[in-house]
Order: C-alpha cells, then sequence, then structure tokens
C-alpha cells in the first residue's frame, strides 16, 4: 500500500527510534540554513511522517497563508509518491489530512500563552490532539531567548515534539545562541562544489537516535531527502 | 473604420448587497449622458435603476444577471459588466469575471469589506483581474475610509493605496483632493455635475501631504524614472505617476483607492476617470481558449480584427426585446451576415442583427472588433457556448461546471401553470449549467437542483414573475450521488415467454469506476452476438439505470460500463429486452462493483474576531467538519474549513448565538466525498423515512 511504502522510505523516520531499540522520546528540534535551501521542506516531512503514523500535527506558520502552507504538503506528497497513480495518492492525502491542521500568525502575535491557550482549546474539545508541532517562519534573530525557554518548558511540560526552523546568514551555525535548547539540531548544507547538491548535517542529538555528523541528501528540485 | 483597441474599457462593479452597486451604476450611466433622471434604487417615484431590469432583482435588491451596459465616456467606449455578488451564483460569476478585463470593487465606508467582498476578491483574484477600489457611502455617519483601507490590506490581503482623500466626512462631504494632481475637487449642482477644481484647503494640506508621499512611495514600486524623479526633488509629473500607478495595477500588485458617495454625487466623475487611467484596455489582458482540434491546448488568442473570429456567449436574456445572446468577442471580426459555429453543438449560426445595448436603448451595428461586447439576435445557443469562425474549433470554457448539490421538489399550483414551469425551466437551464431539473418518476415531482438554497429560491421566484408559474416548494434536500469503487463483472439475461411473442436478450461486460466523467459507455462487442441496432438499446438500459442507484435512490456517476458479450435470438429480441437486459447486468453488476454514497463537501470560511475562535471551532467540529487551518491576525481571525453540506442547514443562525452576530460565514462547493462508513446507514435510513412519509 502506497501508505506504508511512504513510511518505509522516509529517511526522517530514523529520528523515531533511538539507537537502543526504544521509541525516541519527544524532542526540541530545530532545521537551521540559509535562506531558500527548503527548511519548510524538512519540516513537511517531519509532519508527514506523523501524519502517515495517524499522529496528529500542527502547522504553526509565522507570515505565510494557509494555502501556501497547504500548497508546500501537497507538493512534497506528489514528490515523494512518484510512480504512484493519482488516485492512490488522493486517497492517501485524503485519510491522512485530518491529521493536520494549519495555525498561522503574524510575527508579531506569535507568543506561547496563546499557542497554549489555542492548543488546550483544541484538545479540551476534543477537535485536535497533536502530538507535533512544526513552526516554520520564526525570526531567530528578532526573538528573544525567553520565547525559547518557554517552548522548551511548554514541551517538556506537554510532551510534544516541537520542530522549528531558523535562518542563518553565515555558514556557521554559531549565529544562533540558543542551541543549547534543542535536542536535535539539523543544518542544511549546499555543496562545496557548487554542483547544486544539498546535504542535510546532524550537528547535534541528544535523543540518541542518531550519530552526530550524519549526514544525508537532498533532491535539490524537490526537496526531499533521500536518505 | 479601425477601432482604437485602446479607447475600450470592459469593466465588472462589484460588492456586497446594499454597499450601493446600482446607485454607482445609475450615476455612471447618469454622467456618461445615458439616462437623464437619477432615479433612487427604491425610489418613491417607483422607477427604478435601470441596469436591474428584472423585477426580482429589484425587490430583492441584488443583481442576479450579468447584464452588459455601454456608455461613452472621454471618448472611450465602456462596457460595464454586472458581476453577481453572491456565492450561489458562482458560476455566473466567473462568467463574468472571464468577460471584463478590470473590475471596480465597491466597499461602504462603514461597513468594510464585508464577506461577499471577500469571496468576489478571491475569485478575481483567481482570474487575474486588475481592480481599484471606491469606497462609497463616505456621506453617512461613521464613514471612516482609513479603517477600510486598513481592511482592504488586512482581509483582501491587497496592496491598497488611497488616490484621494475627503474634504469633509460624513454629512460634510463635498469633494475629495486629488492626490496625483493635489487639487480639491468640488462637486456642485443638483447631481453633482459641476466639477469645480481648487486648492487645497489650508486644513487639509499636512495630510494631503502625507498620503501623497505614501502614494509616491508606492507608485516608485512600479517606475524607475519615477523613482529617479523623485529623488531628484522638486515637481514630480502628473503622467509619470499615473503610469506607474497603472502598471502597479495591471500587474497585480496594487489597487488604487478611491472614495465618494454615489447617493450624494460625489466623486463619481473621478472614478470614471480612474477607470479609464487605470483599467486595462482589452489586449492588456491575455485570454486563452481551448483549441478543440488539438487536445485542448491551451492558445493565447490575439486580438487581432483579421484573426479567425472567437466569441462567448455569455448571457441569454429573455426580455423586452426578444431573444438576445450577449457576446465578447475576443480575436477576428463578428460582421452582420456572417455564418460562425457554435463549438459545443456545431451548429452552424448565421448572424442577424447586432446591437449594443445601451441602458435604455439599443443601438444597431454592423461589426463588432475584439474586446467589443454586443447583442446577437435569434441565436439558439446555451450560456457559455464559444462560437468561431468555421476555418477552427475553440472554446473558451473547458471551465468545468461543478455538480449542484441541493435539490428541491416543486409542483406547480394547477395545470395552467405546468405549461409554463416548464418553459421556465427550459430556458434558465440553458443560462445557467448549474441549474439543473428532472422529474422523478416514482413520485412523478419535478426537481430542481442547483448551488445552493438562495440559488433555487431565487429561480422559483423569476418562475413566478417572468413566467406566472406559482409553484410550491418542498424542503431543500441534500444532492447525495452514488459511485462505484471497483470493477464488477456482469452477465444477465432478460426472458420472458408469455402468450404471443416473448422477449429475450443476455448482455455480459464489466462496470468500472470512470476517473473523470459522469457516465462513458464501451461497445466491445465482436461477431454480431448482440445485433447492432440494440447496442443502442444497452446504452439506453445503463442510462436509465444512472438515474436512481440501488444503494440509497441517489444518482450514479463515475461509471464506465463496457459490453464484450451476449446473445440474442431471431424474434423474441428487441429493444425493449435488451434495455431491461442492460438494466438487469447493470443491478447485477452494481452491488459487487462496491457502490458508495457521496456526499457534497464545501469549503466554509468563518471570520470574526479572535475571542469567539475556540467556538468557532467547535461548531464546525460538530458539523463533521475538518478544520484546515487558522490565521490569526491581531484579534481578528479566519477559519478555513470543510463541512459535509448536510450538516450546514442552519449555521448562520447557530453561528449568530456563538458570536453574538459579530462572525460571518462563506461556503462553496469543494467535491464529492464519500460519506463515512460509520455513519452512512444512518443516513440512508434516514432519506428513506422522509422518502415515504411524503
Ligand atoms: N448614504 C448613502 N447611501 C447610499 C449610497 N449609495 C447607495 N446608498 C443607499 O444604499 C442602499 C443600497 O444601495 P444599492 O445601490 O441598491 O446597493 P446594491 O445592493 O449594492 O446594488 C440604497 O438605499 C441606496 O440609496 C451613498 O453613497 N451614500
Amino acid at each position: 500500500m502506497l501508505k506504508d511504502e511512504l513510511i518505509a522510505n522516509n529517511p526522517l523516520g530514523v529520528f523515531k527510534k533511538a539507537a537502543n531499540g526504544n521509541d525516541a522520546p519527544p524532542r526540541m528540534g530545530l532545521v537551521i540554513s540559509r535562506p531558500g535551501l527548503g527548511k519548510t521542506a524538512i519540516l513537511v516531512q517531519i509532519a508527514l511522517d506523523n501524519m502517515l503514523h495517524d499522529r496528529q500535527v500542527m502547522h504553526i506558520s509565522v507570515g505565510q497563508n494557509i494555502g501556501k502552507t497547504k500548497s508546500w504538503y501537497d507538493d512534497i506528497m506528489a514528490d515523494i509518491a512518484t510512480g504512484a497513480s493519482q488516485e492512490e495518492i488522493m486517497a492517501v492525502k485524503d485519510e491522512i489530512s485530518r491529521n493536520r491542521m494549519i495555525m498561522t500568525f503574524n510575527a508579531a502575535t506569535f507568543n506561547r500563552p496563546k499557542l497554549e491557550e489555542r492548543l488546550n482549546d483544541l484538545i479540551q474539545q476534543d477537535i485536535f490532539k497533536p502530538v507535533c508541532l512544526v513552526i516554520d517562519g520564526l525570526d531567530f534573530a528578532k526573538i528573544d531567548r525567553r520565547l525559547l525557554e518557554d517552548m522548551r518548558d511548554m514541551q517538556r511540560a506537554s510532551k510534544l515534539s516541537i520542530w522549528f526552523s531558523a535562518v542563518i546568514h553565515r555558514e556557521t551555525p554559531g549565529e544562533i545562541a540558543d542551541l543549547d535548547l534543542f535536542d536535535t539540531v539539523l543544518s542544511l548544507d549546499p555543496d562545496d562544489q557548487g554542483d547544486g547538491k544539498i546535504f542535510l548535517n546532524t550537528i547535534k542529538d541528544s535523543t540518541g537516535c542518531v550519530e552526530e555528523g550524519k549526514i544525508m541528501r537532498l533532491d535539490p528540485t524537490s526537496m526531499v531527502v533521500w536518505g | 473604420m479601425k477601432r482604437d483597441l485602446e479607447k475600450v474599457r470592459n469593466i465588472g462593479i462589484s460588492a456586497h448587497i446594499d454597499s450601493g452597486k446600482t446607485t454607482l451604476t445609475e450615476r455612471i450611466l447618469f454622467y456618461t449622458d445615458k439616462i437623464h433622471a437619477i432615479h433612487e434604487v427604491r425610489g418613491k417615484d417607483g422607477v427604478g435603476a435601470t441596469m436591474d431590469s428584472m423585477e426580482l432583482e429589484k425587490e430583492r435588491g441584488i443583481t442576479i444577471q450579468s447584464a452588459a451596459t455601454y456608455c461613452n465616456w472621454d471618448g472611450y467606449d465602456v462596457n460595464i459588466i454586472d458581476t453577481p455578488g453572491h456565492v450561489d451564483f458562482t458560476i455566473e460569476v466567473e462568467r463574468a469575471l472571464r468577460v471584463l478585463d478590470g473590475a471596480v470593487l465597491i466597499l461602504c465606508s462603514v461597513g468594510g469589506v464585508q464577506s461577499q467582498s471577500i469571496t468576489v476578491n478571491r475569485q478575481m483574484t483567481r482570474y487575474k483581474v486588475p481592480r481599484i477600489v471606491f469606497i462609497n457611502k463616505c456621506d453617512r455617519t461613521g464613514a471612516n475610509p482609513d479603517r477600510v483601507t486598513g481592511q482592504i490590506r488586512e482581509k483582501l490581503k491587497l496592496n491598497a493605496v488611497p488616490m484621494q482623500i475627503p474634504i469633509g466626512l460624513e454629512g460634510d462631504l463635498v469633494g475629495v483632493v486629488d492626490l496625483v494632481k493635489m487639487r480639491a475637487i468640488y462637486y456642485e449642482g443638483d447631481n453633482g455635475e459641476i466639477i469645480r477644481e481648487d486648492d487645497i484647503p489650508v486644513e487639509l494640506q499636512a495630510q494631503a501631504d502625507e498620503k501623497r508621499e505614501e502614494l509616491l512611495d508606492a507608485a516608485s514600486m512600479f517606475s524607475d524614472d519615477l523613482m529617479e524623479s523623485i529623488l531628484d526633488g522638486g515637481d514630480v509629473p502628473t503622467d509619470l505617476i499615473m503610469s506607474a500607478v497603472r502598471r502597479g495595477t495591471l500587474a497585480l500588485e496594487m489597487v488604487p483607492v478611491f472614495i465618494g458617495s454615489a447617493y450624494k454625487n460625489k466623486g463619481v466623475q473621478a472614478l470614471l476617470d480612474s477607470v479609464i487611467s487605470y483599467l486595462p484596455a482589452p489586449k492588456e489582458i491575455e485570454n486563452i481558449a481551448l483549441d478543440l482540434n488539438n487536445n485542448e491546448e491551451e492558445k493565447v488568442l490575439s486580438n487581432d480584427p483579421d484573426a479567425p473570429l472567437v466569441c462567448l456567449a455569455f448571457k441569454l436574456e429573455d426580455g423586452r426585446y426578444g431573444q438576445l445572446t450577449y457576446v465578447r468577442t475576443y480575436q477576428g471580426t463578428l460582421q452582420k451576415g456572417d455564418v460562425i459555429i457554435n463549438n459545443r453543438t456545431g451548429k452552424k449560426v448565421k448572424i442577424g442583427r447586432l446591437v449594443r445595448m445601451h441602458s435604455n436603448e439599443m443601438e444597431e451595428i454592423d461589426v463588432a472588433g475584439p474586446g467589443d461586447i454586443v447583442a446577437l439576435f435569434g441565436v439558439d445557443c446555451a450560456s457559455g457556448d464559444t462560437f468561431t469562425s468555421a476555418d477552427i474549433c475553440m472554446s473558451m470554457s473547458s471551465m468545468h461546471v461543478p455538480a449542484p448539490v441541493i435539490s428541491l421538489a416543486i409542483k406547480p399550483v394547477d395545470n395552467k401553470t405546468s405549461d409554463n414551469m416548464s418553459k421556465a425551466l427550459n430556458r434558465f437551464t440553458k443560462e445557467d449549467p448549474t441549474f439543473r431539473t428532472f422529474v422523478d418518476h416514482e413520485t412523478g415531482d419535478t426537481i430542481v437542483s442547483g448551488m445552493g438554497e438562495l440559488h433555487l429560491e431565487v429561480y422559483i421566484e423569476r418562475m413566478k414573475r417572468e413566467y406566472d408559474a406559482e409553484v410550491v416548494a418542498g424542503a431543500p434536500q441534500v444532492a447525495y450521488r452514488e459511485t462505484i469503487t471497483k470493477k464488477a463483472e456482469f452477465n444477465y439475461t432478460h426472458k420472458k415467454q408469455t402468450g404471443g411473442s416473448g422477449q429475450f436478450g443476455r448482455v455480459g461486460g464489466y462496470m468500472e469506476p470512470l476517473e473523470e466523467g459522469e457516465y462513458e459507455f464501451v461497445d466491445k462487442i465482436v461477431g454480431g452476438v448482440i445485433p447492432r441496432e440494440f447496442i443502442s438499446s444497452c446504452d439506453k438500459g445503463f442510462t436509465a439505470s444512472l438515474n436512481k442507484g440501488a444503494l440509497a435512490g441517489f444518482p450514479v456517476t463515475g461509471v464506465r460500463c463496457v459490453i464484450n458479450d451476449g446473445a440474442s435470438h431471431s424474434v423474441d429480441s428487441s429493444d425493449v429486452a435488451f434495455q431491461l437486459a442492460a438494466k438487469g447486468a447493470f443491478k447485477e453488476g452494481y452491488f459487487k462493483a462496491g457502490p458508495v454514497l457521496m456526499e457534497p463537501i464545501m469549503k466554509v470560511v468563518v471570520e470574526g474576531p479572535t475571542e469567539f475562535q475556540g467556538g468557532i471551532m467547535g461548531s464546525i467540529n460538530q458539523r463533521r467538519g475538518m478544520i484546515i487551518g487558522t490565521l490569526e491576525e491581531g484579534d481578528y481571525t479566519v477559519i478555513e474549513s470543510e463541512v459535509p453540506l448536510s450538516e450546514m442547514f442552519g449555521y448562520s443562525t447557530v453561528l449568530r448565538s456563538l458570536t453574538q452576530g459579530k462572525a460571518e460565514f462563506t461556503m462553496e462547493f469543494a467535491r464529492y466525498n464519500p460519506v463515512p462508513k460509520g455513519i452512512v446507514d444512518d443516513v440512508i435510513a434516514e432519506i428513506k423515512k422522509r422518502r415515504d412519509k411524503k
């Protein structure tokens, strides 16, 4: 079945199981890169992996609208399901789209109390129970450490996984001062040879799923991780 | 005479109900010197505005049909295409949007951006229609054009740039400051027809300077020359500003905002000037047709009067002048006496009279070129048909027709009415492909179906008014459908031997899901096991079976029936025998083919204050809805969702009480989905119960 295939083929699935075979604990994750390399695509692939497992994901987009965010999912789905018939793709999409809710904020209005209020609202009314949040588009240069600490407290208390994306402008991840708040940090790096290849580099993982330094490859046009 | 295509504007005027579309249109026609008295929309003198020629529209104050009215302003031919504002008339809105090149979006200075404006704006964006905004009713208490401009940016996501500021607001409104010319413009005389230009009043100078600065900032994004001129300091030439604004507007990256009061005759002439200055001429817009000889390949039309003709019949009107067909020409020339082809039916049509519709008279003309909008007499066609010259075969619209989602039974009150009712139905179904009708053979009821409750209500009213056909309507029902999910074989023999000649026919083959379309019949019979003359009988038998699915009695769609085997009898086989055999075969295959019940799913967008977000989401969730996403801006939230239509009856009342009337929603058809397994039995039982009651 297409769904099982998609689950099996997702290289980002490595973050599900620790080396000792236990299920990985929920984490604070971060994907960093220079602009335009495909951070959103990585977050979407992480989200899709959850959705395919029937786990609900809240996609929080700061600054991008619902339609655009939704089309990221449609595009990535089409790319990872190459070879499947349109009908099959539609069927899987129908099935898993219930596992996703998109919440968009503009930068100024995003904060922990508001997010928590929304989440509690959804959970209490039994509308939506995410196990994973992906938060895309937060400007790390403008937010202060307090917000990230807040988010980490919330993550620890709620046992959700939260994945962020952040833009860096220089080659070095040192630009982001708050790496210590994250369990896992991935960085997207263009190939030095300048031949358009992009790598996904595991800079840090304290959950024991992936060895630090593990490198995965990305298809530079679809931004899908190959493995 | 060669027409100057630069000097044509085809525009739509679009608005939320009651924003003043009718009033503004009336004023425009007055100033363009075509009507000589201004009537109020619901005026005491009993004479209605000219555009709303239909009685019903007048009564409801909404404009349903997209009539086109010609007028002339400053040497320019202006065609005003009336765009219906309600979502229930989506097909008409979309057709109107194909015909117009630019639009004026009217907003009320007090009400601001309301739900219909959001929907129409979305459609305009989809069809890439450049637009300008007119903030009307600036004479009303509470008028606040600045606030409305803010809403245009926030809610419509448009780069709104004020081109004017008001001189006096509310009751004191006397004119506007033109921020391009930096002059004050006053509208005087009984009907605002006397325009007086003056210096900007001192007390407004500072505000005008500030707003002018903003305008220049915004416009300079679209013109390096303007940017340079601003940097150089000194006077910035007016035409540089105007051409930059025009460029931004045509690129859909900027929306100039004008203000005024249609009712108090303020600012209408300036708006007309702006239509000329900032909205596109036909040749500035790319129009695409599908080449039917070439796999529906997209072709850009040329605007060349000497190219082969392509024109679109976008509206039929059965009115005071007899039967009129409104067409827009995209390329080539339409000439009296020409023979053109209707590409849907393949029929040839000879053009008799060609007229241009003014607001209250018509003008006979001989030719119509690219970009022209004219009416033809006595042409038999349906709305949306494309006509071309004989050497090409193109269609403007593969524009797919959405399936009706709601239906109700209608009964004429007496026999005399029955005739009129069929006449009306015949007309309406031609005008509007989303409006359909059929007779339910079991109950004998006539069923009409369409895109929403209001859609059907309007047609029922029109039957009464225009055709004197009063009908009793049943309660609206969701238009469920049935379809199959897998391939299944059939092999059915129909045999009857009673007295005289018998009946015999055997039909073998299979049915399978059809990805696109409603029904397909494939004949794979070899060796004449079913004689030629009875092949179409099989087709008829299947088609008849489609009307009422065996699952719950709803129409079956998305089925391909293939026959590849059969048998006949030299005496006992007949048309009827094979029809019955095919019906039997269909029934046999149907239950093996995994039939499912499908329900219409609507895209529902709710907007309101953020404090109600939780409650609104709860209400959607309770209705089997799926929340796609939320958008939060300040204390204002938009919630996008998909909800089955069957759950949406009465939602406006629920939403109102949930949010103290502060939230609004829009709804449009998204697609058909299978009814979830868990509830399908309940739904079917409910439907059957309702049927039995009747
Ligand atoms: N105060 C004020 N009332 C207006 C203005 N324009 C229209 N109206 C009134 O608003 C109501 C609705 O106008 P109408 O033109 O029928 O709106 P439509 O539904 O958009 O066609 C009518 O009573 C008009 O007289 C205006 O500029 N100022």
